[in-house]
């Protein structure tokens, strides 16, 4: 697990609703440390972990409030799904959001994205973009 | 500060890395990973690259294994790591590589060794000539940068 303390990046349309502590979950180090990077580039800060386990364990740590996950749905010997449930069974279902990161557009996995209460789904692989414009929807519409 | 070498080597380099996307080494996706490169991170997409080459190698190593024997293939394990190539390579955009993941997953979802073992020798020969690559683009960046010059930004259409 990283905990990463970037300096917030001037960005053009910048306001505070990026500022905020998140989590990524992905199993491999090239797409963990991709997403991190990104993440940092639009101006979060961010903890990478590689299980579920750290992953709920970080969220339990009260010194941190991190405010989004961000969880990569296919990987392999872990259920990205299960760890929403867990989530979602531990934290409830206004915090943290959830942004599942999948390979696939099927429909069942946005119906099952939603049963599990993942606020927001991005298709990989991610752009920059895509990344931005996504996490602040969901923080503003949580906001709302 | 030599300008003319270093408009050399960064017209060097532009050509270079316009001529991998054109030869259908690299996409758009890698075009992503340098924008996350910056002066406080500038070893960033070299960093990425060499992750993403040790995962090639580990995890061609491992299907070599599972396709090893033809009376006890385990094409469960072939088939997750495949996906793991295919995930990877397409975060970094490494084209033909994730290309041949596609081919390689459809052998093995109807348990073709062969057609498997094939794909298996493709991909290794991607991914390597991937990494001889971007070595030679690492080697012009370095280049340039000793010569006292920044490295291009790159709009790739």
């Amino acid at each position: 697990m990283l905990a990463g303390k970037a300096p917030g990046l001037q960005h053009p349309n910048s306001n505070s609703i990026l500022r905020g502590l998140i989590i990524t979950l992905a199993y491999d180090d090239v797409n963990r440390t991709v997403t991190k990077r990104l993440l940092e580039k639009i101006g979060c800060e961010v903890t990478a972990v590689s299980s579920g386990f750290e992953c709920l364990s970080a969220l339990s740590n009260v010194e941190m409030p991190y405010r989004v996950v961000i969880l990569d749905l296919q990987m392999p010997e872990m259920d990205g799904f299960e760890v929403a449930m867990k989530i979602r069974k531990f934290y409830g279902y206004h915090w943290p959001l959830i942004i599942a990161l999948t390979a696939s557009t099927e429909d069942h996995v946005r119906e099952r994205c939603l049963q599990m209460g993942v606020n927001g789904m991005i298709q990989k692989p991610v752009l920059l973009h895509v990344m931005d414009s996504e996490l602040r929807r969901a923080l503003q519409s949580a906001s709302e | 500060m030599n300008t003319v070498v270093v408009a050399q080597l960064q017209r060097q380099f532009q050509e270079y890395l316009v001529s991998l996307y054109q030869q259908g080494f690299l996409d758009n996706q890698f075009t992503e990973l340098r924008k996350l490169q910056d002066e406080g991170t500038p070893d960033f997409v070299a960093e990425v690259v060499s992750l993403f080459f040790d995962d090639c190698s580990k995890l061609i190593n491992s299907m070599s294994r599972s396709l090893g024997r033809p009376e006890s293939v385990d094409f469960k394990q072939v088939d997750s790591g495949v996906h793991q190539l295919k995930g990877s390579s397409s975060s970094v955009g490494a084209r033909r590589v994730k290309n041949v993941c596609i081919s390689f997953k459809e052998c093995c979802d109807v348990q073709n060794r062969e057609g498997c073992l094939r794909c298996l020798q493709q991909v290794d020969y991607e991914y390597k000539m991937l990494k001889t690559k971007l070595e030679d683009l690492f080697n012009l960046e370095q280049q340039i940068l000793q010569a006292g010059g920044t490295i291009p930004q790159i709009n790739i259409n």
